[in-house]
């Protein structure tokens, strides 16, 4: 139990650290160096204390519950392999902290730098001890989050913001891929625990899903080792500050992705899918790096690309995943942190000195630097693989790997030769690195005249070269258990114990590495002084540049695209807006209906009129024309409309609905009316729009007719589809029978109104009311522009024509119609509970009969002579509609509930009377009143005009 | 049975009768004056309701089935109340800094959840769409609210008439639907399509998709978003942008589920369609915009997207994982857009990112904060947002929907790069003139506060995850 805690301890641990180095003073340098030191140190007591009791016992598991419905849970796991890596992280880390301790200038912020560092710390630890794959997920995004951090750590810096971003994009897009294959993964064996995946290789590997599922884990691991071809980010990222360097590229962040592929190579390796992707990649990095390496002039360019060949080496052992490969990659990631870190920090030191990394410039420094000179020669040289020093052990069991493994393809044959090529440039290049930098003529116009650092900073150097130096001795003595822990926690607990020597005897690899060494330095010296004068990179390669591509990529991703794609498809009008919703709509009822639903059913069809047919065309016409006039001529298209508008009413008369058709009839006559009082304040004619004659509105017209004709077509199709089959159980049979037995009353509409659906009809009448008057308020406010103020054209006729008698018999006439119309209201009001008309026509008839009123007459002269007040109108309309309801509950009956059969009017007797009569007045009252207050609401426009006008030719007068 | 039918809509009709008995009351008396005392009560009633239906157990229906009150309905209208209780407590600063606070305001924001709580606890069509237009009535007069400004008022326009079209394919499926079911509650047309759906119940169902497609801004529907979002005051648009969303979005998996839960294969290809539409319209369409307000939207659209992958699985998981979704996205939104509220200079809002230069130099800590929460929006671990995604790709995975969540990995790194542009301007950005600080406590403690959620929530998805749970469970069975 103490252990499960002391591992989950182990992983908060450094985020705690993070928060305390955060919260430090800003100015501080020593305080969150020391929180940072002494986080990384408690975490490697704490795992030398794992060692000893659960040695016997891994892997040891702890988990937190968290979201177990999503089969999530805060799940880790310690066994060999993890607890080399964590060392790995924390001991690097610890001796990073001192470096940077130093390495800082006082203007970099300490405590965000060591907060970012612990965090980054911390996340690595989480990503090699977790149980679960998907918080695995988790912490290796989070380490590529802290490493676009870290890197752009300098933001000043554009070649730190460049760099950290490439790295953000490649390796959190690669974290994404990864996802994926998790969730194939726990897809295919039904769990996200580590464990039961890795014991799970044999269904796996037979699953139909298995190809995906290996591309997207190897993107995953290959672009956060930055195998080729997406290796670029990583000499991107050396903009980043030295330590940062010295810890994400030594033993962290570029490790991740070779652990992930050390770890699931029992479950997904073994394969030749596996083989020819991991491996062939691998030797291609290496290769390719190294050659690569060799060109760089930047200091840490050359150790970048050296770093990408040494990853590439353990993929290619990952790759062939035999017990003695995974044993030399192990071996090598341990052999290539040290040794790569300390020539980081070597180099760091030696651009801190001399303030410069270009190795075209520095020489000699062996005489201003004896120290870290001797440090980083020895380093380089276990880079290179020298005997007794630990880079010669792992490449030696890498070349032994590699000749002894065999499936028979070309690539298995050449591995040996590929491996000596590789070998041999990576010599080259340390050779470069040694033979240029300290040795040579004392350099003379460098930034800074060099000297040795600060004794504490050249401390982890001398650390990690003592490292070097004790592996390559005794090998077995130092990590032999670890590394064969590290082994069976891999590849499980029965593989034999392997010892390490330093010494195998006259064999096979030796001779490739003595080959490689003579190759080496044969490659280089030679051809010294060409490549430092030649071009950063290998002759004809270093045109191909992997960073332009991706950047040409990205810029084309990014920007080009979308905004080809947002000018083609994106607008802010409201037309084309409105356009494609309505193809859409086509297309999705076309697209459900086409094919399956005839628009002829099997309802017997009328015989065509031709009368009918005939009044339908002319109503098509109009409509249509009104359509093409609307932008030209709006009172002609206004016309149109309205016999459009007839034809319908005419139809609804023909088809036997009496009532739907005076109402209609009303409606239309209303409507027309007010919008020519509203055309008043629009240009009356826009005869001339510019370039409405081109090609390109024509062409758009066009269009749109085509688009119009479609749409009704099918809303035609779709009018028939329904009416040519039976309709379903209708309600209105029900109300045809009872309309009279129930409520009294023969007309059915008229019923369905006042009493049948009387609360309906309640409610629609008080919307009614509060739509008349939210006109009347918006109206109230409204100030016509200045151009439409004017008199109009009518108005300003020659003077004695027309002026005095504006439209004088059309005015009488309208004037004699007046009591007509109201008798004529009175009628249709009377008649409606038995025949065609009701409350609501009988309204619309009285507005009309004012509408007519205010056309034809100056609104003046009506308003002297007619007091209309719609105000009471609506109000008493809406209270004797709400009176009648109420009074139903007297006599114990719901709301509104019509009192025909139950209630004889005392002194009429006989008559058949019924109170939805006085609820109908209400509705009469109503439609009135809101209809007349919308009109007066728009007359009175052309009243506040003509005031304006006079007040404007008095003020002239005044002037004047 | 009235007084039983009654008690259950008692949350809703209080909030309706506070809204109208104030607007009528502050009409005839001090009117502006009384706006921030309104908001405040409005707020406060809200939270109090939230409370309220939170608390609640059981299922109830009222009025013979039209009206449902279970576990999802009481999750999304506690999420919509507390949405909207937000909305009005951190936009208070921003609105009095642009004249804004009329005291129509806060009214017509307690209008508009009247109508998303109607609409989540719709259980028959017309009172579906009695809430839908109650809801978006209110909406197109909050986008104009500014009459001043062309910009607003167009914005107010271009809503109203394409809402109107919307509302219009919403309400002509849901007619056919009646048409051809007989019934419009949806108990009945669930009954209809017991043995598969018929041609005009299709008919319907894809209108009616089309509707709600329109309300959430899914694409191809999501024409309106970005200028809408652009024109509206930036409070509005806040609004705009998550309580409407987390209603439709509940009403749209309610109506899948309860009214068309027999044919689920009938209508998981579209609503898929949408999804895979909107995450990539939303990925390609943000990344040209330099305006924080055009880009929100087309974000919106985008997590939009991914919160129908959810509802595409069609199973109790994808439920769940969709309002998970759908609460993290809401909750990072409301952080985003009390940023954006207080983005001003020399007194006047600025919307463009680049004036976002070097924020971080201004105020760390808000920068900080608005870092995590564009990683949370790009979906980045560890934030929560991360796990909003995870949620709804297992979810279309398990649902059988491989290739959705591929398609989704995809949009989302795709979209990745516009959020995380904005954190480059505010970290790396080069030195412009920088914003005012006028940032009002209260949109500071959502700036914050929000960002908090998205790191501390990864714990246990700051509870949201049972009670989805919960709520899913009631809706699929």
């Amino acid at each position: 139990m103490i252990a499960q805690n002391l591992m989950l301890v182990l992983v908060l641990l450094p985020f705690v650290g993070a928060l305390a180095a955060v919260t430090q003073p800003r100015g501080a340098q020593r305080g969150p160096a020391w929180i940072s030191g002494a986080t990384m140190a408690a975490g490697l007591v704490i795992l030398a204390a794992l060692r000893g009791p659960a040695g016997a016992t891994w892997p040891l598991r702890a988990s937190l519950h968290w979201a177990p419905s999503a089969g999530l849970d805060l799940a880790f796991r310690l066994d060999g392999f993890a607890w080399l890596f964590a060392a790995l992280i924390l001991g690097i880390g610890i001796l990073v902290v001192l470096y940077a301790r130093y390495y800082l200038a006082p203007t970099d912020s300490a405590p965000r730098f060591h907060a970012l560092l612990l965090a980054f710390c911390g996340s690595m630890l989480g990503l090699v001890l977790s149980a679960n794959v998907i918080i695995l997920v988790v912490f290796w995004e989070m380490t590529s989050l802290l490493s676009f951090l870290l890197i752009g750590f300098r933001s000043a810096n554009v070649g730190a913001r460049e760099g950290a971003r490439m790295s953000l994009i490649v390796t959190a897009g690669g974290g994404l891929c990864l996802l994926v294959a998790m969730l194939i993964l726990g897809r295919i064996t039904g769990s996200y625990d580590l464990d039961h995946i890795l014991a799970a290789g044999a269904v796996i590997r037979a699953h139909p899903l298995y190809p995906p599922l290996l591309v997207l884990f190897l993107l995953g691991a290959f672009t956060k080792s930055a195998q080729m071809p997406f290796h670029f980010w990583l000499p991107g990222a050396m903009a980043a500050p030295t330590p940062v360097s010295a810890y994400l590229h030594s033993a962290t962040m570029v490790k991740a992705g070779v652990f992930l592929l050390i770890r699931f190579s029992p479950a997904l390796g073994g394969t030749d899918a596996w083989f020819w992707m991991v491996t062939g990649t691998g030797m291609l990095t290496m290769t390719l790096g190294a050659v690569i390496a060799l060109f760089r002039h930047d200091l840490k360019g050359l150790l970048a690309y050296s770093t990408v060949s040494h990853l590439g080496l353990i993929t290619a052992l990952a790759g062939l995943g035999s017990e003695t490969a995974i044993l030399a990659a192990i071996f090598h990631i341990v052999n290539h942190a040290v040794f790569k870190a300390s020539l980081f920090m070597a180099a760091g030191i030696i651009d801190h000195e001399t303030g410069t990394r270009d190795m075209r410039r520095l020489s000699g420094l062996i005489h201003f630097m004896p120290v870290t000179g001797a440090l980083a020669i020895v380093a380089s040289a276990a880079m290179a693989g020298v005997p007794l020093l630990n880079g010669f052990i792992s490449k030696e069991m890498f070349f032994a790997a590699a000749a002894d493994w065999h499936n028979g393809t070309w690539l298995d044959n050449a591995l040996p030769l590929i491996a000596t090529v590789g070998a041999a440039f990576s010599v080259a290049y340390s050779a470069r690195f040694i033979a240029t930098v300290f040795f040579g003529p004392p350099a003379t116009d460098l930034p800074h005249l060099p000297h040795e650092p600060v004794r504490w900073m050249r401390r982890p150097v001398e650390a990690l070269v003592f490292i070097c130096l004790a592996i390559g001795i005794a090998p077995d003595a130092v990590l032999g258990p670890t590394l064969n822990a590290a082994a069976r926690g891999v590849l499980g607990p029965l593989i034999p114990h392997v010892s390490i020597s330093p010494w195998h005897g006259l064999n096979l690899p030796l001779m490739m590495s003595v080959i490689a060494l003579l190759a080496g330095a044969a490659i280089y010296f030679p051809f010294a002084r060409r490549i430092s004068e030649g071009p950063e990179g290998p002759p004809l390669l270093w045109r191909v540049r992997a960073v332009r591509l991706f950047e040409i990529g990205l810029l084309a991703v990014t920007w080009k695209w979308p905004r080809v794609l947002h000018r083609a498809a994106g607008t802010d009008r409201l037309q084309p807006q409105i356009l494609v919703l309505v193809c859409l709509a086509l297309l999705a009822g076309l697209g459900v209906t086409f094919g399956r639903l005839s628009p002829i059913g099997q309802r017997a069809m009328l015989a065509p009129d031709l009368a009918f047919v005939l009044m339908w065309i002319a109503g098509g016409a109009a409509a249509v024309g009104a359509a093409a006039l609307a932008k030209y001529h709006r009172f002609a298209a206004l016309m149109l409309l309205g016999v459009a508008g007839a034809v319908t009413c005419l139809t609804f008369a023909w088809a036997s609905a009496p009532d739907l058709a005076v109402t209609q009839l009303l409606v239309e006559v209303v409507t027309t009316v007010l919008l020519l009082l509203g055309l008043r304040w629009l240009p009356k004619r826009n005869a001339e729009i510019p370039g409405d004659r081109l090609f390109p509105a024509r062409l758009r017209r066009a269009r749109d007719l085509v688009i119009a004709i479609i749409a009704g077509a099918a809303t035609t199709m779709a009018a028939l589809a329904v009416m040519t089959r039976p309709p379903g159980p209708s309600i209105g049979n029900w109300f045809l029978r009872n309309a009279h037995s129930e409520a009294g009353g023969l007309n059915a509409v008229n019923v369905i109104l006042v009493d049948f659906r009387a609360f309906d009809t309640f409610g629609e009448i008080t919307v009614l009311g509060v739509v008349g008057l939210t006109v009347f308020a918006l109206l109230r406010r409204f100030r016509p522009a200045d151009e439409s103020a004017g008199r109009p054209a009518q108005q300003t006729g020659k003077a004695g024509e027309i002026d005095d008698l504006p439209m004088l018999v059309p005015s009488i006439t309208i004037r004699w119609m007046f009591p007509v119309l109201i008798v004529f209201s009175a009628w249709l009001f009377m008649r409606g509970h038995d025949l065609p008309g009701g409350g609501f026509s009988a309204g619309v008839t009285l507005a009309i009969a004012l509408l007519a009123q205010y056309l034809g007459a100056d609104t003046r002269w009506i308003e002297a002579r007619i007091t209309v007040l719609p105000i009471r109108w609506i109000g008493v309309g809406l209270l004797i509609a709400g009176l009648t309801g109420m009074s139903a509950a007297a006599f114990g009956y719901p709301f509104l509930s019509a009192q025909a059969r139950y209630v004889e009017l005392p002194g009429i007797g006989a008559v058949p009377a019924s109170t939805a009569m006085a609820f109908d007045l209400g509705v009469y009252a109503l439609v009135v009143g809101a209809t007349v207050l919308m009109l007066i609401a728009i007359a009175h426009q052309s009243l506040r005009s003509a005031r304006q006008r006079e007040r404007a030719a008095e003020e002239e007068g005044e002037a004047a | 049975m009235f007084a039983a039918d009654f008690r259950i809509i008692l949350p809703e009709a209080i909030l309706a009768i506070w809204a109208m008995g104030a607007l009528i009351a502050a009409a005839w008396t001090v009117k502006d004056a009384a706006t921030r005392a309104l908001t405040w009560a409005t707020a406060a009633l809200m939270l109090a309701l939230a409370l309220w239906i939170g608390t609640g157990t059981g299922v109830d229906s009222a009025f013979d089935g039209s009206f449902v009150d279970d576990r999802f309905a009481r999750f999304a209208k506690v999420a919509i109340l507390l949405i909207s209780a937000s909305i009005l407590l951190m936009g208070e600063g921003y609105m009095t800094r642009r004249a804004l606070m009329r005291f129509e305001y806060p009214l017509l924001i307690a209008l508009a959840t009247v109508g998303m709580l109607v609409m989540v606890s719709s259980g028959d069509l017309i009172v579906l769409y009695m809430g839908v237009e109650l809801q978006s009535l209110s909406l197109y007069v909050l986008a104009a609210l500014r009459r001043d400004s062309p910009r607003s008022t167009e914005a107010g326009l271009k809503y109203f008439v394409l809402g109107a079209f919307g509302s219009g394919l919403l309400l002509y499926g849901a007619s056919l639907a009646y048409g051809f079911a007989g019934t419009t509650l949806f108990s009945g047309i669930i009954e209809a399509t017991a043995d598969g759906v018929s041609l005009g119940l299709l008919f319907a169902l894809v209108f009616m998709m089309a509707g709600f497609a329109y309300k959430v801004s899914a694409a191809p529907f999501h024409m309106w978003t970005p200028d809408v979002y652009e024109g509206a005051p930036t409070t509005v648009t806040a609004f705009f942008a998550t309580a409407p969303k987390m209603a439709g979005m509940a009403l749209f998996a309610r109506v899948m589920f309860d009214a068309f839960g027999n044919v689920t294969g009938d209508w998981q290809q579209i609503v898929a369609f949408l999804s895979v539409f909107s995450m990539f319209l939303g990925a390609f369409g943000g990344i040209g915009q330099m305006d924080f307000k055009r880009l929100m939207a087309y974000s919106t659209i985008g997590h939009m997207g991914f919160a129908l992958m959810g509802l595409t699985a069609g199973t109790g998981l994808g439920v769940q994982a969709m309002l998970v979704y759908m609460a993290i996205y809401v909750t990072m939104d409301l952080g985003a857009f009390a940023f954006i509220m207080s983005m001003e200079r020399d007194g006047r809002p600025v919307t463009d990112i680049r004036s976002l230069n070097l924020y971080s130099r201004e105020r760390p800590l808000v920068a900080l904060a608005m870092l995590v929460l564009l990683f949370s929006l790009a979906g980045v671990p560890p934030t929560v947002g991360f796990f909003g995604k995870y949620y709804v790709l297992h979810a279309a995975y398990d649902g059988g929907f491989g290739w959705l969540a591929v398609l989704g990995v995809i949009a989302s790194v795709i979209s990745a790069f516009y959020y995380l542009r904005i954190v480059y301007f505010m970290y790396f950005g080069r030195e412009t003139q920088p914003l005012d600080r006028v940032m009002s406590p209260a949109a500071w403690v959502f700036v914050v506060g929000c960002a908090a959620i998205m790191v501390f929530g990864v714990v246990n998805l700051f509870g949201v995850e049972p009670a989805a749970a919960g709520a899913a469970a009631a809706l699929v069975n």
